[in-house]
């Protein structure tokens, strides 16, 4: 087990690094400079300011010493286009914002999609089990930015029940849309995983003979059913989240909750690459971090994976 | 001795052409595919709405970029679907037409698709398949990067892409389809190890075919249906990212339009009454979704039968 | 008193395409300590005649009829009660030892979950149990492999997890549907005379479902051969072995390879098992036999008596058949 996790966190660091090295050197393949204005500055002022954020360097030393500060510091420099602020304080103000409504959008994908697909699973051909299939198939059709406005036309202009958008500190009525806004798409896939999974676990052998040694159907279940059903799932997860953090870019900018997706779009509009550089960073990270989880979570319980 | 193995080889062609003889596989997959309701009445609703796309701009009134200075500003009032006006879809809160809008979105929408789809089976179905055909240690590490490649935020690439190298079409495509070629990959890959070791390919390597000839020419081949069923499923996937990309503004460039940002543009002006800017892209896209995963689901039943 | 009376078992799966027949009609009673043995091609609904007595069929299965076990009635018994008798007083062990194990789950808790669920014992005596348990299977390191998963055992040896498994709580019936199949020949042999030392030492009363003739010789006291889902002939193993006088036993007798045959090609009986959607009226094996009368294809033959104890479903005289 400790050899798996040693080689896993040997692929994710790696990975991070080109994520890196891909990005920063896109960077600097854009035509004309962050400083490049409708106004060209004189000359000397743009030397200045190039040497003043380290640009006169070769790219390598100058993506060296990036690196450098990203590892020790946790420091993504000053930003292009607001130059009174850093990219750190930019994701500081962003990052809880996104982790918050992220967290409970994935919560709910998980904590409702399981349940659904496993009640689906065991009851199947009955209205449950439609419903659920039919619930899934319909949010395939229904990815976040579809769900938004048909979220804000129903609870804020037909009902009144909720705000339209704002973030108020993260009080539960702004929370309620943008969560099912970005988790009902994988909410749906994790529900199906779940159903189909479960169905053939169901019809294997073993669950033949844990029937067949008079166990009670709730041990069976979560004994002998249950683990087998959710690897699937598992390996479902880290796509998963890859796409709940995409999404949030869109809740950010539909819902002006203003997490990281705000800044970066931002920054995607203004050429703020430093911005864009350090979101996406931070953003690889959490990913890479997480579909980690996701690995040792299966290799543990997955007795067949361990190296 | 020859004789005798002569004969053998004749007997395996009779038996070959026996199982063969009643129908070929796509005859016998597009039989199986004509039955399945779901999936034939959404291949008949996309061929309508593609064909819709090119013969409709013959019955618009107006042009996409057009602006109709009466409905500026007064979209509510007088912008509203009618035979009378012209806008048979209303218009836009720029009084643009948005019947020839949606068919302008529409085309976008599904060259991108189609397109993205494209280049993500040409680079998918390539790696995939030297992949699993090499084997060993090169399958291992070219499966890694994919496995390392999928825990990465595209999206967040993606636009990264397009704000470096300047928004386009074709930058669009380009950039999805080579950001989603790899469950493609995956899925062609454990298929070429299936197919690795069959006789026939065994045939093709001891009388010294080369190894990219036998992947071009008879690996690729036998990878179609699969291919097929799952460029289906890829064509609304690079649809939803091309949407995705225009509902944030980071995509298609005005005038033009995709179904994405028309749907952006509806959502925006939800709450100015003007409920038919976003219910007739969203409508389309919708529909088309829906019959590509339906048209999706039936091929792979009607190619793969062991999956059912 | 039988130990377990079969009467008039029925299986019928509902399908998409109708009703398949699975079981029809089939009557048989165990004794206690006694070997039956269970014979058939594949779909010839060996394994679906215990799962339906068993109450194991698959959800769109129905099986009717009356199985008495220890005088009680247990056919279509609730989950619950059903679940007092499995592994308690009738145990299973299937035919693949690689996927009738729980690849996810150690063995040891595969094991103890048994006792502790059945007898109440705590997890260290029901773990002790267990490991001596798996020395009478004669599984070496029972100590330490307890604690494995299955995948880190051979199929012979999984294979005697499973009965290992099945005999925890001596249960007075043990079903082995095809123990045998999936293994290498030599360890078939080794799980075979396993199989006796244990009925021997534990006194229980097997029945053995197999395709083999060639495990049924040595091993059953009672053997019955089913066809179509139907009793072709049933008695004692040694009657039936020296005179079979079924048309089916006689050709599944002649498939078996005898090695001190002179004679080179191995004899087979033409022709696929039934498909049991349109079941065939009549003889199903009428289609495959070659003594086949005009009636056989009409009226279906019923079990009559050739001697004590052995019966035979032929219209075909018995002394035509050699």
């Amino acid at each position: 087990m400790i050899n798996y996790i040693i080689k896993r966190i040997g692929i994710a660091i790696p990975t991070l690094l080109i994520l890196i090295a891909v990005s920063f050197y896109l960077m600097h393949a854009a035509p004309g400079g962050p400083f490049t204005s409708e106004r060209p500055l004189p000359a000397q002022v743009l030397a200045n300011i190039e040497a003043k954020y380290g640009l006169d360097q070769p790219i390598w030393r100058q993506m060296i010493n990036y690196l450098w500060g990203v590892i020790t510091e946790f420091d993504f420099g000053p930003s292009y286009k607001y130059h009174d602020r850093t990219v750190n304080e930019i994701i500081g103000h962003g990052f809880p914002i996104t982790l918050k409504y992220g967290f409970w959008s994935f919560i709910v994908a998980v904590g409702v999609g399981i349940p659904l697909g496993a009640i689906a699973a065991i009851r199947k051909n009955t209205w449950i089990d439609y419903l659920a299939v039919g619930v899934s198939i319909g949010a395939q059709v229904l990815p976040n930015f579809v769900m938004a406005p048909l979220l804000i036309i129903v609870f804020t202009l037909w009902l009144d029940w909720l705000p339209g958008g704002g973030w108020n500190g993260g009080a539960w009525q702004y929370l309620v849309m943008p969560v099912i806004a970005l988790s009902t798409s994988y909410m749906a896939s994790i529900a199906r995983i779940t159903r189909s999974s479960m169905l053939e676990v169901l019809n294997t052998n073993y669950i033949r003979t844990a029937r067949s040694k008079g166990l009670p159907t709730k041990v069976i279940f979560f004994r002998h059913v249950l683990k087998p059903s959710l690897l699937p799932v598992i390996s479902y997860l880290g796509p998963a989240f890859v796409g709940l953090i995409t999404g949030s870019v869109l809740i950010d900018i539909y819902f002006s909750t203003g997490g990281m997706g705000y800044f970066f779009v931002n920054a995607a509009f203004n050429r703020d690459y430093s911005v864009m550089m350090g979101i996406t960073i931070v953003v690889g990270s959490l990913t890479i971090l997480f579909s980690l989880i996701a690995d040792l979570l299966y290799a543990w319980i997955d007795p067949k994976i361990r190296y | 001795m020859i004789v005798g193995k002569k004969g053998k080889i004749k007997k395996m062609a009779e038996n070959l052409s026996e199982s063969g003889a009643g129908r070929s596989l796509w005859k016998d997959a597009r039989m199986r595919f004509m039955q399945n309701k779901a999936a034939t009445i959404s291949l008949f609703i996309l061929l309508s709405i593609v064909l819709f796309s090119f013969i409709g701009p013959y019955f618009a009134v107006w042009s996409y970029e057009q602006i109709d200075w009466n409905a500026m500003g007064s979209a509510a009032r007088v912008g509203m679907p009618s035979i009378e006006s012209g806008h048979f879809f209303g218009t836009d809160d720029l009084g643009r037409d948005l019947y020839s809008r949606v068919i302008q979105g529409t085309q976008i929408s599904l060259m991108v698709g189609v397109l993205g789809a494209t280049v993500a089976v040409i680079v998918g179905t390539l790696y995939g398949a030297t992949s699993g055909y090499l084997g060993g240690r090169t399958d291992q590490i070219m499966m890694r990067i994919v496995d390392i490649l999928m825990s990465i935020p595209y999206m967040f690439v993606l636009i990264l892409l397009l704000v470096v190298f300047g928004r386009s079409i074709g930058m669009l495509f380009i950039g999805i389809g080579l950001l989603s070629w790899l469950d493609m990959s995956r899925i062609v890959r454990g298929q070429t190890l299936n197919l690795k070791n069959k006789e026939f390919i065994e045939a093709a390597r001891v009388t010294g075919v080369s190894d990219f000839k036998i992947i071009t020419r008879h690996i690729v081949p036998n990878l179609l249906g699969i291919v097929a069923v799952y460029a289906t499923l890829l064509v609304p996937g690079i649809i939803l990212a091309e949407s995705f990309i225009s509902f944030l503004g980071l995509g298609v460039q005005e005038p033009s339009t995709s179904w994405g940002a028309l749907i952006k543009e509806g959502a925006g002006t939800i709450s100015y009454d003007t409920e038919w800017q976003l219910l007739f892209p969203l409508a389309f896209f919708v529909v088309s979704l829906f019959c590509f995963y339906f048209i999706g689901d039936g091929l792979r039943d009607a190619l793969d039968p062991k999956e059912r | 008193m039988s130990l377990l009376d079969v009467k008039n078992l029925k299986v019928e799966f509902e399908t998409a395409d109708g009703v398949v027949s699975a079981v029809n009609n089939v009557n048989f009673s165990i004794d206690e300590g006694k070997i039956l043995a269970i014979v058939g091609e594949s779909g010839s609904g060996k394994s679906q005649t215990v799962f339906g007595m068993t109450g194991l069929l698959d959800h769109n299965g129905k099986a009717t009829g009356s199985v008495m076990f220890e005088g009680e009635e247990i056919l279509n018994l609730s989950n619950e009660k059903l679940n007092q008798i499995r592994a308690e007083k009738i145990a299973m062990i299937f035919q693949d030892p690689m996927t009738s194990l729980n690849p996810y789950v150690r063995v040891s808790e595969q094991m103890t979950e048994v006792l502790i669920h059945h007898q109440g014992l705590s997890k260290s005596d029901a773990l002790k149990q267990s490991i001596s348990m798996l020395d009478a299977v004669r599984i070496p390191d029972a100590v330490n492999r307890i604690r494995m998963y299955p995948h880190e055992f051979s199929g012979g040896m999984r294979q005697r997890v499973m009965i290992a498994m099945s005999l925890l709580c001596r249960p007075k019936l043990l079903i082995a549907d095809e123990p045998t199949t999936a293994l290498d020949v030599t360890v078939q042999a080794q799980i075979m005379k396993l199989l006796a030392d244990l009925q021997k030492d534990f006194g229980m009363s097997i029945i053995l479902i197999t395709h083999d003739l060639g495990v049924v010789a040595g091993s059953s006291d009672d053997m019955l051969v089913m066809y179509g889902g139907e009793i072709m002939e049933i008695g004692k193993t040694e009657d039936i072995y020296s005179s079979p006088t079924h048309p089916y036993t006689q050709g599944l007798m002649s498939a078996v390879p005898r090695l001190n045959d002179s004679e080179e090609r191995l004899t087979t009986i033409p022709g696929n098992p039934p498909n049991m959607m349109k079941a065939p009226e009549g003889c199903p094996f009428a289609p495959r036999c070659n003594y086949t009368l005009d009636k056989c294809n009409s009226d279906s033959p019923v079990l009559a008596k050739v001697s004590d104890n052995h019966f035979r479903a032929c219209h075909v005289a018995k002394e035509k058949i050699s």
